[in-house]
C-alpha cells in the first residue's frame, strides 16, 4: 500500500524534475556559447521560450490529423511517467514495483514512436525525412541502452531501478569495476543519440537536411510546440539523472526524512549539472556524423554494453 | 668434449654468416669457407648422434641452456646436412660487378643465420628460447625469399612473413599458457622452464589450461610446419625462393616445428585426458593437410609448386603418425629423415633445371633425361621416392606409418589417407613422367654442366635407397633411443 | 590492497582490449597508429601497476621497454612509413565496421567461455582480467584476417603481441626476462623486417592494397 506521503515525494520528485529540465538545456547552451567565446543567452532562456509558446496560437497544416494533435501529448506524458520511474531523490522509490528497466525502455520508445507519427502526419518532405532517422536511430540504441543497464541489473540480481541504485551504495568499490565503467560510456553514448545531442544530431541547426529531431518537430507551433521541446528536453535531464544516480548513487535518500531529501536534491542537481557542462565540452570538441557512421557509433555502444554485461556475468 | 661438440655444431653457421657480410664484396673464397664450416657441423652432428645412442643426453657443461638429446640429435643432423648441401649450390655471383655478387652474400649472410637459429632451436634446452630461435628462422628465412625481386616474390614473401609471424606469435601465447599451468602447479617463477622439468611436473598440470595451450602451439607452430589450414603461405613462398632455400626451408623447417609440436605434445600427453586429444586435434590437422596437399598435386602447372604441396602432404602424414603409438613415432620420425633428404634434393635438382629452362612451368620441361643426363634422372628419382615408391627410403617409412595406423586401430584414418596418397602418387607421375621423357625444346642446351656439383645430390639419391633397402644400425637404435626417451 | 590491484588492472585490461575496438571503429591510419601507440602505453601501465603490487623489480624493465618500442619508436617509424606511402584514399576493409564491431563482442564473449579454465586454476588478484586478454587475442586476429592495407595487418600484427604480453602480465607476472628480453628483440627484429617488406611492397606494386597481391593462385 503505497502511503500518501510517498504519493507526495514521487509526484513532488517528477516536478522537480520537469521544472529542471528546461533550467539543464539552458545551462548546456550557456557553457557551449562561453566556450565559443560569446556571451549566451541567460541560463533561465529556455523558461522564457516556453512562456512565449504558450501564448502563442497554432498554425496546423490542412493535412493533419487526431495524431497530429496527440502526439505531443503522448511524447510529454511517457517522458513524465518515465521521470516517475527514475530515482530521482529516494531509493527505493514508492513507485518502486514498477520501477523496472523493460518499463523505461519501452516507455521512451513509446514517446519516440508517437513523435514520428507525428512527424509523418502532416505530409511534409522534412517530417518524413526526420522521422525515418529517428526511427533508424531508435532501432540501434534500443537494445544498447538496455545492454547497458542490464549489465547493472546482472550485478544487483534484478532489472529493478531502485535496486541497481541501492546495490551500488552498498557496494562502493564496485563502481569502479570494469562492467561499471563500461556500461556508463554505453549509456553516455546512447544517451546522445536518443536525445539528439551531438555527434548524432545537431540540436542548434538551421539546415533541415541535417535535421533528425528538429526535422520532425518542423510542423509544430504555439502550444504543442512547447509540449513537444518541453519533452525532449525533458527526456535529456531524465537520461542525465538516470546515468548519474545508478552509476554514482550516493546522496540518494534512503528514508523520507526533509534532511536527507535535501541532500539528494542537492547532489542530483551536482551530479546532473556536471554531466550537463560535460555534454557541452563534448559537443563543441566533436563535429557530427554523417549519418551512415551513426550506426557504427552506435554498434560501439552497443560492444561496450556487451562487454559490460559479460565481465558483470563472470566476475559474479 | 660435450661442450665442444655443440660449440662445433653451432659456431660455423654463426661465424661464416659474420664473414659472409664482413668481406664486401663477395670473394668466391668466403663460399668455399661456409661449405667447409658446413662440413664440420655435419660431423659434429654425427659424433653427436654416435654420443646420443650410449647417454640419454648430451648437456653442455659450461653452455647450460643446450641439452641435445636423441631426437634433437636427428632433427640437428637433418638440419646440417641439408643446409651445408643448400650453401654448396647457394647462388653464384653472375659477374664481377658489384651488384651482380649481392646476392651471393645476401644468400650466405642470412642462410647461415638461418641454419644457426634452426640448430639452436632443436638443441636449446628451454621452452622460451626455443621458440626465440624458431621465431628468428621466420625472420631470416622470410629475408632471403624475395632475393630475386619480382611481385610474385614480392607477395610471396609478405604472405610468409605475416602468416609465419601469426602462427608464431600465437605459439607464444600457448608457451605463456603452458608456462601459467606451470607456476600454478610449482609456485616457481624464477626457473627457466626446460623440458625435462616440465615433464617431471607434467602429470599435475591442468589439463583444461594444457589443452588450451595445445591449440595455440599446434596451430601456431603447425603454421611452420605447413599443416594445413595454416599452409596458405608453403606454396608460394617455397616456389618463389631461389632453390637452396627451398629445400632448406621444405627440407629441414618443417622438421623443426615438427619437433617443437613433438616435444609440446608429449608433454600435454601426461597430462590427465591430454593423450586423446593431442590425437583428436593432430589426426584433423594431418588429414587435412594430407588431403589438401595431395589434392593440390592434381592441377598443378608448376613443378616446385608441385614440391610445395608434397610438402604439405608429407608434413601431414608425419602428424598423423604422432598420433598412431610408438610404433607411429618412430616411422614419422624415419619419414621425416627421409623427406629431408628426400625434398632438398628435389629442390635444389629444381634449381639445376630452372637455370637450364628458364621457365618453372611443368608444360615447358620436357626431354630432361636428354639435356640433363644425370639431373633428368636424379629428378625422376627424387620424384618416384616421393611418391612413396621402392626401393627409396621413404617407401620405408610410409608402409611402417600405414602399419602402426593400422595395428593401433585407426582403420578409417588409415584409408583415407592411404587413398588421398595415391591420388597424390598419380598425380606426381602425370607431371613429372612428361618432363623426363619426350623430346627437348628447341633453346635448350644438352648436356650436364657442373659435374662437380651433382654429386652430393646423387649421394643424396644412393642414401635414399641405403635407408630404403635395410635400415643402418646407428639410424634403427637411434629411433628406438627416441621413442623409448619419448614414450615412457 | 587487493581489491585495489584487482580493479586497477581488470580497468587496465579493459583499457587495452577497447583501443582494440577503437580501431575497428575508427578510419584513417593516423587514427590506427595512435590507437596502437595508446594500446601500447596502457599496457606498460598496467605493466607497472602489476609490478608495485606484485613485488617484482623486473617488470618496471619491462614497462619501460615497452613504453619505449611499442609506444614511441614503433608508432613513429610507422607514421614516417604512412608519410611515404601515402593513402589517398581510405579502403574500406573486408568487413564492414558495424559488423566488425559486433563480431569482436562476440569473439570477447567467445574468449569468456575459452578462458574459464584459466579462470578456475589461477588464484592471482589479476585473473578477472585474463578472458579480455584471450578475447584481445582473438578480436586481433580478425584485424589482421579483415583489413585490405598490409600496413594495418602490421598493427594488427602488433596488437597481438601486445595482447600476448597482456596475457603473460596477468596470468603469472610476466615472464623471465632473459625470456622478455629475446621476445622484444624478435619483436623488434620482426617489426623491422616487417617495415622493409612495406616499402618493398609499395615500389613493386605502388600500393599496400593486400588485395593486389594476388597472383599466386592455388
Amino acid at each position: 500500500m503505497i502511503a500518501i506521503t510517498g504519493v507526495a515525494i514521487e509526484i513532488g520528485q517528477a516536478l522537480l524534475v520537469l521544472l529542471l529540465a528546461p533550467a539543464v538545456v539552458g545551462l548546456i547552451r550557456w557553457v557551449k556559447a562561453r566556450l565559443q567565446n560569446r556571451r549566451g543567452a541567460p541560463v533561465w532562456q529556455p523558461y522564457a521560450e516556453l512562456r512565449k509558446l504558450f501564448g502563442k496560437d497554432m498554425v496546423v497544416s490542412p493535412n493533419a490529423s487526431w495524431i497530429f494533435h496527440a502526439a505531443p501529448f503522448v511524447v510529454f506524458g511517457t517522458t513524465v511517467v518515465v521521470s516517475l520511474l527514475v530515482p530521482v531523490l529516494i531509493t527505493p522509490l514508492p513507485f518502486n514495483d514498477v520501477a523496472d528497466l523493460f518499463a523505461l525502455v519501452y516507455l521512451l520508445l513509446l514517446g519516440t514512436f508517437a513523435l514520428a507519427l507525428g512527424g509523418l502526419d502532416p505530409g511534409s518532405s522534412f517530417g518524413g525525412m526526420g522521422s525515418s532517422r529517428e526511427m533508424t536511430i531508435a532501432a540501434l540504441s534500443e537494445p544498447a541502452i538496455a545492454l547497458a543497464i542490464l549489465s547493472l541489473a546482472l550485478a544487483a540480481g534484478s532489472t529493478n531501478l531502485g535496486e541497481m541504485a541501492a546495490r551500488t551504495v552498498a557496494n562502493p568499490s564496485a563502481a569502479l569495476s570494469p562492467g561499471h565503467v563500461l556500461a556508463f560510456a554505453a549509456l553516455f553514448i546512447v544517451m546522445l543519440a536518443e536525445t539528439g545531442r551531438l555527434p548524432v544530431d545537431n540540436p542548434a541547426t538551421h539546415l533541415e537536411l541535417t535535421m533528425v529531431h528538429e526535422a520532425m518537430i518542423l510542423e509544430y507551433s504555439g502550444r504543442h510546440l512547447a509540449l513537444v521541446e518541453w519533452a525532449s528536453w525533458l527526456k535529456l535531464t531524465v537520461f542525465l539523472v538516470l546515468a548519474a544516480n545508478l552509476f554514482v548513487p550516493w546522496g540518494l535518500a534512503t528514508s523520507l526524512t526533509p534532511g536527507a531529501l535535501a541532500i539528494a536534491a542537492i547532489s542530483t542537481l551536482a551530479k546532473v549539472a556536471v554531466l550537463a557542462v560535460a555534454i557541452a565540452i563534448l559537443e563543441t570538441r566533436i563535429a557530427k556524423l554523417r549519418l551512415f557512421r551513426v550506426p557504427e557509433l552506435l554498434a560501439v555502444s552497443f560492444v561496450l554494453g556487451l562487454l559490460a554485461v559479460a565481465s558483470s556475468f563472470s566476475v559474479r | 668434449m660435450d661442450t665442444l661438440l655443440i660449440v662445433l655444431l653451432l659456431a660455423p653457421w654463426f661465424l661464416g654468416a659474420a664473414l659472409s657480410t664482413a668481406i664486401r664484396p663477395y670473394r668466391r673464397w668466403v663460399g668455399g669457407v661456409i661449405v667447409g664450416g658446413g662440413l664440420v657441423s655435419v660431423g659434429a652432428a654425427s659424433a653427436l648422434w654416435l654420443t646420443a645412442l650410449t647417454r640419454p643426453a648430451i648437456g653442455a657443461g659450461a653452455l647450460a641452456i643446450f641439452r641435445v638429446d636423441a631426437l634433437s640429435a636427428l632433427v640437428a643432423f637433418c638440419v646440417s646436412v641439408v643446409a651445408t648441401l643448400a650453401m654448396v649450390f647457394a647462388p653464384q655471383p653472375a659477374s664481377m660487378d658489384r651488384d651482380d655478387r649481392r646476392p651471393a652474400r645476401v644468400f650466405r649472410t642470412y642462410g647461415g643465420l638461418f641454419a644457426f637459429a634452426m640448430l639452436a632451436a632443436v638443441t636449446v634446452n628451454n621452452i622460451a628460447l626455443m621458440w626465440v630461435a624458431i621465431e628468428a628462422t621466420t625472420i631470416t628465412s622470410a629475408l632471403l625469399v624475395p632475393l630475386h625481386r619480382s611481385r610474385a616474390s614480392v607477395e610471396a614473401s609478405w604472405k610468409y612473413l605475416l602468416i609465419g609471424s601469426v602462427g608464431i606469435a600465437l605459439a607464444f601465447a600457448g608457451t605463456v599458457l603452458a608456462y601459467f599451468a606451470f607456476v600454478a602447479v610449482t609456485a616457481d617463477r624464477g626457473h627457466a622452464v626446460d623440458w625435462a622439468l616440465l615433464a617431471s611436473v607434467a602429470p599435475g598440470l591442468n589439463a583444461g589450461v594444457m589443452r588450451l595451450a595445445f591449440v595455440f602451439l599446434l596451430v601456431g607452430y603447425g603454421t611452420k610446419a605447413g599443416l594445413a589450414p595454416m599452409h596458405t603461405w608453403l606454396p608460394d613462398a617455397h616456389s618463389e625462393a631461389p632453390a637452396p632455400l627451398s629445400a632448406m626451408m621444405s627440407g629441414v623447417l618443417l622438421a623443426v616445428a615438427q619437433y617443437a609440436i613433438l616435444r609440446w605434445k608429449t608433454v600435454v600427453d601426461s597430462t590427465a585426458g591430454g593423450a586423446a586429444f593431442t590425437e583428436t586435434t593432430l589426426l584433423a590437422l594431418g588429414l587435412l593437410s594430407i588431403a589438401i596437399g595431395a589434392l593440390s598435386l592434381v592441377r598443378q602447372q608448376s613443378y616446385k609448386r608441385l614440391l610445395a604441396y608434397s610438402s604439405i602432404e608429407h608434413s601431414g602424414l608425419i602428424c598423423i603418425g604422432l598420433t598412431f603409438g610408438p610404433a607411429g613415432v618412430l616411422a614419422s620420425l624415419l619419414h621425416l629423415l627421409n623427406h629431408a633428404i628426400a625434398k632438398s634434393m628435389s629442390f635444389l635438382l629444381s634449381g639445376r633445371i630452372l637455370a637450364r629452362y628458364g621457365t618453372t612451368d611443368v608444360l615447358g620441361v620436357r626431354g630432361l633425361a636428354r639435356t640433363m643426363p644425370v639431373t633428368g634422372p636424379l629428378f625422376a628419382a627424387g620424384a618416384l621416392a616421393l611418391m612413396g615408391l621402392p626401393p627409396f627410403g621413404l617407401f620405408v617409412s610410409e608402409f611402417l606409418l600405414f602399419r602402426a595406423g593400422f595395428m593401433s586401430g585407426h582403420i578409417w584414418e588409415t584409408t583415407l589417407a592411404l587413398v588421398l596418397a595415391g591420388i597424390g602418387f598419380i598425380a606426381i607421375a602425370a607431371h613429372v613422367i612428361p618432363m623426363v621423357t619426350g623430346a627437348a625444346p628447341e633453346h635448350v642446351t644438352c648436356g650436364e654442366g657442373g659435374r662437380w656439383a651433382v654429386v652430393p645430390l646423387l649421394l643424396c639419391a644412393v642414401a635414399l635407397v641405403v635407408l630404403g633397402l635395410a635400415m643402418p644400425w646407428p639410424v634403427g637404435a637411434l629411433l628406438d633411443h627416441i621413442v623409448e626417451a619419448i614414450t615412457v | 590492497m587487493d581489491r585495489v590491484f584487482e580493479q586497477v588492472s581488470v580497468l587496465g585490461a579493459s583499457g587495452v582490449l577497447l583501443c582494440a575496438i577503437i580501431m575497428l571503429w575508427r578510419r584513417g591510419l593516423t587514427a590506427y597508429i595512435s590507437a596502437l601507440r595508446w594500446q601500447s602505453n596502457v599496457l606498460a601501465g598496467l605493466t607497472a601497476a602489476v609490478a608495485y603490487f606484485g613485488n617484482d623489480r623486473d617488470l618496471y624493465w619491462v614497462a619501460a621497454l615497452m613504453v619505449a618500442l611499442k609506444g614511441v619508436a614503433i608508432p613513429r617509424l610507422l607514421t614516417r612509413l604512412s608519410q611515404r606511402v601515402v593513402a589517398t584514399q581510405e579502403v574500406e576493409p573486408f568487413v564492414n565496421t558495424a559488423t566488425s564491431l559486433v563480431l569482436s563482442g562476440l569473439l570477447v564473449l567467445l574468449a569468456y567461455t575459452a578462458a574459464r579454465p584459466l579462470l578456475e586454476l589461477s588464484t592471482a588478484p589479476t585473473r578477472a582480467g585474463i578472458p579480455l586478454a584471450i578475447g584481445l587475442i582473438f578480436v586481433s586476429l580478425f584485424v589482421i584476417i579483415s583489413r585490405k592495407k598490409a600496413i594495418t595487418q602490421v598493427i594488427g600484427f602488433l596488437m597481438l603481441e601486445n595482447a600476448i604480453a597482456l596475457l603473460a602480465v596477468l596470468a603469472t607476472y610476466g615472464v623471465p626476462l632473459v625470456v622478455e628480453l629475446g621476445v622484444f628483440l624478435d619483436a623488434l627484429m620482426g617489426f623491422l623486417v616487417m617495415q622493409i617488406f612495406l616499402y618493398d611492397i609499395h615500389d613493386t606494386f605502388n600500393t599496400l592494397d593486400v588485395d593486389v597481391l594476388s597472383r599466386l593462385k592455388h
